[in-house]
C-alpha cells in the first residue's frame, strides 16, 4: 500500500514535469529586463570575422554594467535564423549582422526592427556612401533599419610565386595592365595553364560570373523586382563560358572546404577579391603569407558583398543596444575594423585617413590595400540586389557547375537556356 | 470490457458517513476504492505522460502543419497569408523537382536498405558462431552506429573528393577511372553510391545486433536437425535463420523504410554548399527531406513546405505497409 502511494505520486509528479515543461515553452518568461539598471548582455549574431573581438573588451571596460557577447556562425545560417526569429516573436539577438544579398528581404519587414532613425541615426547620413545609406532604408525613406558596417570593392588577388613560375610579371602593375577587360583576362588565364603544365588558373567559373555580374548596371533583377537575364546575366554567364571552354576553372565551390584546401595548395593562382577576403585567405592559408598581391579587377570596379547591423525590435535592450551600435560607427572603431580584419568602411571620408590611406598589408607583398579598395569603392555604382537573388544566383551557379562537370559539359547554348529556365524557376519559387 | 465486471457489488458507506461510524470497515473501503483505482485507472495514469507529450510535441505540430499546407505561408512576405485551398498540393503533382526528389529518395532508398538489411543479417549469423573476442567484435559493429552522422558524413564527403579522395584512389588500383576520376557529385549513379554508402556503413551494425539478438532465442537443435538432413550454412540461415527471427525482420524493414525515405543530414552535408540545399548542381541526389527544407527556409515558401510534409508522411505510410507485407509474405507468414 504504501509503495503503491509512492508509486502514485511518481506518476503524478512525472505529469506534473511534463505539464510545467509545456507551460514553460508557450509562456514568455521575460527575463533580461534591464529597466532596474542592473547588468546588461548585448548579443551580436553575425558570420565570419567582424573583427569586434578587441573593440569588444574595450567597450566592456568603458560601459562596466554592459556586457557583450560575439555569436560568430554560419553565413545562410545566421540570416535563417533570424528570420525564423522574427517570425516567432522572440529570440532574436540584440544586435543582427545582415548581409547585402538578404537586405531586401528584411527590409520588406521594417515593422520588425527599430527605426533608427527615431534614435537619432539621421545625423549618420552624410557620413556613408548614398547607395549604402539608402539599400538598408524602406522606400518611403521613413524607416531605416540598419547602418552600414563595410563595403566589398572588388579587386584581384594573385598568388606572385605561382605567376613567377609561368613567366607572367609579378609587380601589381604590371599585372593589372595584362588584364583591362574579361577577354585578356581569359588570355592571361590560357598563357598561364600552357606555361604552368596545365595548372588551373582560377578558383571557380563562379567567381567569374558572380564579379563581372556585379560590374553591370542591372544584375538578375530590376528594381521593380522582374528578372531580367538577357541583360547584365547574360554578359556575365558568357564570360564564364569562355573561362569555362578555356579550361581555367579547378571547378571549385566558393566557401567548401575543397575550395579552402586549394588556398593553401595552390591550386589556383589568382582570385576576385573583395576587401573582406583578405581576412578570410589570411585566415585559411596561413602559410601562403607574402605569396599573395593584390592587382585591379578587369573591368573597373563592381561590388560583391558588405554588411549592415539592425536592430530587431523584440530585443529588450534595444537603448543599450543603438548606443553600442553608435560608438560602433565612429571612425576610431571603423579604422580599428580595417586594420584588423581588412573590411572596408561604409564611410567615404574615412579613406582620405592616413590610417587607411597608407595602410598595406604585409599579407598580401605589402600592396597599398587601404587605397586599392577604398578606389573601387567610390567609383562604384552598386546594383539593386532583388528578394529573390540568393536562390536566382544559386540556380545558375549551379547551371555553371552541369557546364563544368556535369550532363552540359561543352554545350554553352544549350547551359544559357537551362540557366534561364532555372533562373525563372528560382524567381517564381 | 463489461461494465459490471469490475463494479463493487456490495454497497459501501461514503465518505459522508463520517468518521466513527464504522472504524472496522474503513480501511477496507479505502483499500477497495484503491484496488478499483489501481486496476482500472491507474494504467491510464501510467502512460497518460507520454500521451500529453506526444498530443504537444507530436500532434499539434502535425495537424499544424496540415493547417499550415492549406494556406500561402511566405517567411519573405508577411502580408501573403491567406488560405490556399488545395493549390499547394496541386502544384506538387506538377512539380518536377517533387518528383525527381521522390526518384532519388527511392533511388537512394533501394540502394541502401537492401544491401543494409542482407549484410546485417550476414554479419548477424556470423557473430552468432562461436568466436574468440565475442563480445569485442558485437561491441565492434555498433561503433558506426554511436558515431554522429554529421562527423561520419563530413569524413566521407573527404573520401568521396574528386581529385583527393580515397575511394578513387582504390578504385585506380582496380585500373578504374585512373585516367579520369569519377566525379561523386555528377552524375546521379555515383552521387546515389556514395551517400548509400554512408548509410549503410552507419546501419549495418545496429541491424546486425537487432538480428543477433532475435538469432540468440533459437533452439539450437534446430539447426543440428538441419545439419543431420544435409544442410549447409547458406540454407540453414535462408530456411531456418531468417523464418524464425521474422518479427525482427519486418521492425528492421519498416525502420529503414522511415529512415531511409527521411534522409536528410547525408545528402545535406555530401553537397559543398550545403545550405543551398539543391542536392548537386542538377538536383541529382537532392532527397525530399531536404527539398522541404530547401522550399521551407531557402525558399521562404513555408506553406507549399508542409504540403510537401504531409505528401512525404502519407509515402512513407504507404511503402512501410507495402514492405511490412511483402517481408511477411517472403518470410513465410500467413497473416
Amino acid at each position: 500500500m504504501k509503495q503503491s502511494w509512492s508509486r502514485l505520486a511518481r506518476v503524478l509528479s512525472a505529469g506534473a514535469v511534463s505539464l510545467a515543461m509545456v507551460a514553460a515553452c508557450s509562456g514568455n518568461s521575460g527575463g533580461g529586463d534591464s529597466t532596474s539598471g542592473g547588468d546588461v548582455t548585448l548579443k551580436i549574431n553575425f558570420w565570419g570575422d567582424f573583427g569586434l573581438d578587441e573593440l569588444k573588451s574595450k567597450y566592456e571596460s568603458a560601459n562596466p554594467n554592459v556586457k557583450i557577447v560575439l555569436n560568430t556562425g554560419e553565413y545562410n545560417a545566421q540570416h535563417e535564423d533570424l528570420q525564423k526569429k522574427l517570425i516567432a516573436g522572440n529570440g532574436a539577438p540584440d544586435i543582427a549582422a545582415i548581409d547585402e544579398g538578404f537586405v531586401v528581404q528584411f527590409r520588406g519587414q521594417a515593422d520588425k526592427f527599430v527605426n533608427l532613425l527615431d534614435k537619432g541615426a539621421g545625423k549618420y547620413e552624410q557620413n556613408y556612401l548614398p547607395w549604402k545609406w539608402k539599400q538598408t532604408l524602406t522606400p518611403d525613406g521613413k524607416t531605416q533599419i540598419g547602418l552600414g558596417t563595410d563595403v566589398g570593392g572588388l579587386a584581384m588577388c594573385y598568388r606572385t610565386d605561382l605567376f613567377k613560375a609561368a613567366g607572367l610579371p609579378t609587380d601589381r602593375d604590371q599585372v593589372s595592365a595584362l588584364w583591362p577587360t574579361w577577354d585578356a583576362f581569359i588570355q592571361t588565364g590560357q598563357q598561364y595553364v600552357a606555361k604552368s603544365g596545365g595548372k588551373k588558373f582560377v578558383d571557380a567559373a563562379t567567381n567569374i560570373f558572380n564579379p563581372v555580374l556585379g560590374q553591370q548596371p542591372v544584375g538578375f533583377y530590376d528594381e521593380s523586382d522582374t528578372l531580367k537575364m538577357d541583360g547584365g546575366p547574360r554578359v556575365a554567364f558568357d564570360v564564364a563560358a569562355k573561362a569555362i571552354a578555356a579550361n581555367l576553372s579547378a571547378n571549385l565551390t566558393a566557401f567548401s572546404p575543397e575550395w579552402n584546401a586549394g588556398f593553401v595548395k595552390g591550386n589556383f593562382a589568382v582570385l576576385a577579391c573583395p576587401a573582406w577576403m583578405q581576412g578570410h585567405i589570411k585566415n585559411t592559408a596561413p602559410q601562403t603569407e607574402g605569396k599573395w598581391d593584390v592587382a585591379a579587377i578587369p573591368g573597373g570596379g563592381g561590388n560583391w558583398g558588405g554588411s549592415f547591423l539592425t536592430i530587431p525590435k523584440q530585443g529588450k535592450n534595444v537603448d543599450e543596444a543603438y548606443k553600442f551600435l553608435e560608438w560602433l560607427i565612429q571612425p576610431e572603431q571603423q579604422i580599428e575594423i580595417f586594420k584588423q580584419v581588412g573590411n572596408l568602411p561604409s564611410q567615404p571620408a574615412l579613406y582620405q585617413d592616413p590610417a587607411i590611406k597608407d595602410f598595406t598589408n604585409p599579407f598580401f607583398s605589402n600592396a597599398p590595400v587601404g587605397q586599392i579598395f577604398s578606389k573601387t569603392a567610390e567609383n562604384l555604382t552598386p546594383q539593386y540586389l532583388g528578394k529573390k537573388n540568393g536562390p536566382t544566383r544559386v540556380a545558375v551557379e549551379n547551371v555553371l557547375g552541369r557546364l563544368s562537370t556535369g550532363n552540359l559539359k561543352g554545350k554553352p547554348d544549350q547551359a544559357w537556356t537551362e540557366a534561364v529556365k532555372e533562373a525563372e524557376k528560382a524567381a517564381t519559387s | 470490457m463489461s461494465p459490471t465486471r469490475a463494479a463493487p457489488t456490495a454497497p459501501r458507506p461514503g465518505p459522508a458517513a463520517g468518521p466513527g461510524t464504522d472504524p472496522q470497515r474503513r480501511p477496507s473501503a479505502w483499500r477497495d476504492r484503491w484496488y478499483r483505482f489501481d486496476v482500472r485507472y491507474l494504467p491510464y495514469l501510467l502512460i497518460a505522460p507520454f500521451f500529453l507529450l506526444f498530443a504537444v510535441f507530436g500532434l499539434f505540430p502535425i495537424v499544424f502543419n496540415g493547417i499550415v499546407a492549406l494556406r500561402t505561408w511566405r517567411l519573405d512576405d508577411p502580408t501573403l497569408d491567406g488560405w490556399a485551398g488545395g493549390e499547394n498540393f496541386s502544384r506538387l503533382l506538377g512539380d518536377g523537382d517533387f518528383w525527381n526528389a521522390l526518384y532519388n529518395t527511392f533511388g537512394i532508398f533501394l540502394l541502401s536498405t537492401v544491401p543494409q538489411l542482407l549484410l546485417a543479417l550476414v554479419v548477424a549469423s556470423l557473430l552468432n558462431r562461436k568466436l574468440r573476442a565475442q563480445t569485442w567484435f558485437r561491441v565492434g559493429v555498433l561503433l558506426p552506429y554511436i558515431t554522429p552522422v554529421t562527423a561520419s558524413t563530413l569524413i566521407f564527403t573527404v573520401v568521396f573528393a574528386r581529385d583527393t579522395g580515397i575511394a578513387n584512389w582504390a578504385l585506380s588500383l582496380l585500373g578504374i577511372g585512373e585516367t579520369e576520376p569519377i566525379d561523386w557529385r555528377a552524375s546521379k549513379w555515383a552521387s546515389w553510391i556514395a551517400i548509400a554508402t554512408m548509410v549503410n556503413w552507419k546501419w549495418i551494425g545496429y541491424n546486425a545486433l537487432l538480428y543477433l539478438a532475435a538469432m540468440q532465442s533459437i533452439p539450437r537443435d534446430v539447426y543440428e536437425a538441419a545439419a543431420v538432413d544435409g544442410a549447409g550454412p547458406w540454407r540453414q540461415l535462408w530456411r531456418i535463420t531468417v523464418p524464425m527471427i521474422r518479427p525482427v525482420v519486418i521492425f528492421t524493414v519498416v525502420l529503414s523504410t522511415i529512415g531511409g525515405l527521411q534522409l536528410f543530414t547525408e545528402p545535406m552535408l555530401f553537397e559543398p554548399n550545403s545550405a543551398a540545399a539543391t542536392g548537386g548542381a542538377d538536383g541529382e541526389w537532392q532527397t525530399i527531406a531536404q527539398l522541404i527544407y530547401k522550399v521551407g527556409w531557402r525558399d521562404l515558401n513555408l506553406g507549399y513546405a508542409a504540403a510537401m510534409s504531409w505528401a512525404l508522411f502519407l509515402v512513407i505510410l504507404i511503402v512501410a505497409a507495402v514492405n511490412a507485407l511483402i517481408t511477411n509474405r517472403l518470410g513465410g507468414g500467413k497473416r
